[in-house]
């Protein structure tokens, strides 16, 4: 080519050539300069294009790793690159690896459910299942319960009894540490065209899954039916503990489990019938409690009032002192403060009466002994005025003379 | 000058190309392994770039050491006490050693890895809780369950007493039984023990509930009968205080205990004649046998 480039430099210089070579020579040239200009260009396109394909974006809730030749680059903090635009040196010097983080990820577990045929699912009312009908282990999920120690101490057996239960979880986890989850969890290759997260959810599902079957299995037996049935906070977090035990401590998959929901968790359908008629039976005692505990209360509050209990309490407790017994009997009310009241209201009167006579006596006494007789008249007088003054009706008869009775015939009512 | 850009450019690019052939890169999550006319000379886990002979002098297997999930089939086993159960073992592994792997698995085949892996989890599963009585998985004692540290024993199984680093070259990071079941027919059973204990909780509840709402009246009734008891004592009390006091008014009668029966009898006619009354009299009574027989009244002489 440099050889050509002198041969038309000469023949340019030296005008003894024909003017037809003159004029080839000059469109030869003019096109090897026309194409090596559109080399150089393509050259610089190739370039630049090179170079900016080193441009990335990071999303907001990424985390990007460098790779230079396969190893993670920088040190510390640095080796997370943040959101916003990065360069890097293209492929195949440098390889970036965007990793989602603090990004939720949900994940319904319903392997401990047992098996539904679409025909159930979608029938409105659930079908009742015979306890003759089995549980398929290929087909149905449950976990095992412990049984409870007071009943296995009654039975004299080992203490291996159990029960079954069926639940269904949701588990939401994200990715907090993004080189440990690099380095450690397998993950697909992204093909083009494919979205990295769903690729990332779809390898690592199996595992969390497994870790989190694995967890309720184990947590399960710890717990006896009644208490998985209650005790519904108290179990997620047992099998959050686990399943972070496996996830951080042995796999060190940089992988969080956020939360851990326990959606439903029902006793098998075989024995639903039992279970059923033991509710009914609590409610019913509660009932039965509450009723006894309304009647007493009302009865107390008839004979003491608010302070019946009290007072009962006290009756026979030697620290509470007699004053004390006394100032608590006075708030007393109902049937036993009645008694008191009728018994003070008695005792008054009686007093008073009792008292008023005898003044009345040591008042009259004087006069008494002055007049006996007139004095005991004008007293026998007085009463029967007053006697007769208020009696309804006065009748007076004359005495026929001689022997024969007199017969009256009086009726007694209101007409 | 322009002769110098395309010579350095060509050059490039031919430097670039032979670059290709006798380098290489080994990822942060890859292992390497180099064989020379298929000799396995070099084992490389460190990751950056790495330099070989151009094939077929030399030639590099690379293996992906991240930690992946193989799960066993369900499978029923029996354990100690031959209680049959049905678990189902899942475990995380890796590659750890390159040249192990490779020469263990075919060139390092992952599908034959895996099946050998395989039959290792059934074996050690199976002699593992084999040497644990079912009590030990599932206890009405909480404390006696152990089912953690049987997941421990088989993890330690793979990794010391099979040695599966030094056999297959791969490393156990993680074991666990992520199914617990037990076969159809042991279910039926189970069943009619829990409807029997249900059985027995439902009547147990009942007669407790209304034995404690008996309590309840009763203990009630109780109070009220000693309350009552007590308010009729301290009412008697009260009435005979009233009795005892009146009766130091009735001693000051005696001055004169004639005249005082005469007030008291007044006393009591004129109240028990207070309402309601019909009163039938003779005119012979008093003060009616005015009427009938008018008294002779002498006036009285008052020098008498």
């Amino acid at each position: 080519m440099t050889e050509q480039n002198k041969d038309i430099k000469d023949t340019i210089s030296n005008k003894q050539y024909s003017d037809q070579l003159d004029a080839a020579g000059q469109s030869l040239s003019e096109a090897l300069r026309i194409s090596f200009v559109i080399l150089k260009i393509i050259m610089i396109v190739l370039v630049i294009v090179f170079l900016a394909s080193g441009f990335r974006v990071v999303e907001p809730d990424e985390k990007a790793l460098v790779l230079r030749f396969g190893k993670i680059q920088g040190i510390g903090d640095e080796r997370l690159l943040g959101p916003g635009l990065q360069w890097i040196l293209p492929y195949p010097i440098n390889k970036i690896v965007k990793i989602p983080v603090e990004k939720n990820v949900n994940l319904a577990i319903d392997s401990f459910w047992h098996f539904e045929s679409d025909l159930e699912l979608a029938s409105p009312t659930k079908r009742k299942v015979p306890p003759s009908e089995p549980l398929y282990p290929t087909r149905d999920g449950y976990c095992i319960t412990r049984s409870e120690k007071q009943s296995a101490a009654i039975r004299g057996v080992d203490g291996s009894d159990y029960n079954i239960i069926h639940s269904k979880w949701q588990l939401t986890y994200q990715i907090v540490d993004p080189e440990s989850f690099f380095k450690n969890v397998y993950v697909e290759d992204v093909e083009p065209g494919q979205d990295y997260f769903k690729v990332i959810t779809k390898s690592i599902n199996p595992l969390l899954k497994a870790v989190f079957d694995d967890a309720v299995v184990t947590a399960m037996v710890h717990y006896t039916i009644d208490e998985a049935l209650s005790s519904q906070d108290r179990i997620p977090g047992h099998v959050l503990k686990l399943m972070q035990q496996k996830l951080t401590h042995q796999i060190n998959s940089g992988i969080k489990v956020v939360s851990v929901q326990l959606n439903d968790i029902k006793p098998p359908r075989q024995v639903d019938h039992a279970f059923q008629a033991l509710s009914r039976a609590s409610q019913q005692s509660e009932t039965a409690i509450s009723k006894a505990e309304i009647y007493a209360e009302n009865t107390l509050n008839e004979t003491a009032g608010s302070i019946a209990r009290q007072l009962h309490k006290t009756l026979r407790d030697e620290t509470v002192s007699e004053k004390e017994k006394e100032l608590l009997w006075s708030y007393a009310a109902g049937a036993a403060q009645a008694k008191i009241a009728r018994a003070r209201a008695y005792s008054t009167k009686v007093v008073e009466n009792a008292e008023a006579n005898a003044e009345y006596l040591q008042k009259i006494l004087p006069e008494f002994r002055k007049w006996p007789e007139l004095f005991i008249q004008k007293i026998h007088r007085d009463a029967i005025v007053h006697v007769l003054e208020k009696a309804d009706e006065k009748i007076m008869i004359q005495p026929t003379e001689g022997d024969g009775d007199t017969e009256i015939r009086i009726m007694i009512g209101d007409n | 000058m322009k002769n110098l850009t395309i010579t350095i450019f060509i050059v490039l690019i031919i430097a670039i190309m032979g670059l290709y052939l006798v380098t290489f890169q080994v990822r942060e999550t890859e292992s390497a392994l180099v064989t020379r006319f298929g000799e396995p000379i070099r084992v490389i886990t460190d990751p950056g770039l790495k330099f070989k002979w151009p094939r077929p002098i030399q030639r590099v297997y690379k293996f992906d050491s991240r930690m992946r999930i193989l799960e066993a089939n369900l499978g029923e086993t029996t354990t100690k006490g031959a209680v049959p159960i049905i678990v189902n073992t899942y475990v995380v592994w890796k590659i750890a050693d390159p040249l192990q792997f490779f020469n263990a698995n075919e060139h390092g085949s992952i599908t034959k890895a895996k099946n050998k892996l395989l039959s290792q989890i059934s074996d050690t599963q199976n002699r593992i809780i084999g040497q644990h009585y079912f009590s030990e998985f599932v206890n009405s004692d909480p404390d006696k369950i152990i089912f953690e540290d049987i997941e421990k024993e088989m993890l330690d199984d793979f990794n010391i007493k099979q040695n599966v680093k030094k056999n297959y070259g791969i490393e156990i990071k993680a074991v666990g039984i992520k199914q617990l079941k037990i076969s159809e027919d042991v279910s039926k059973d189970v069943f009619a023990r829990m409807i029997a204990e249900r059985d027995r909780k439902t009547l147990r509840t009942i007669s407790e509930g209304y034995a404690e709402a008996t309590r309840i009246k009763t203990d009630a009734n109780s109070i009220k009968t000693v309350l009552l008891a007590v308010a009729e004592a301290k009412a008697k009390s009260i009435q005979a205080d009233g009795d005892v006091q009146a009766a130091k008014s009735y001693k000051l009668l005696e001055a004169d205990p004639g005249l005082a029966m005469f007030l008291l009898d007044i006393e009591a006619l004129k109240k028990t004649l207070e309402k309601n009354t019909v009163i039938v009299l003779s005119t012979d009574a008093y003060p009616f046998d005015i009427f009938k027989k008018r008294p002779i009244i002498v006036p009285r002489d008052p020098n008498e």
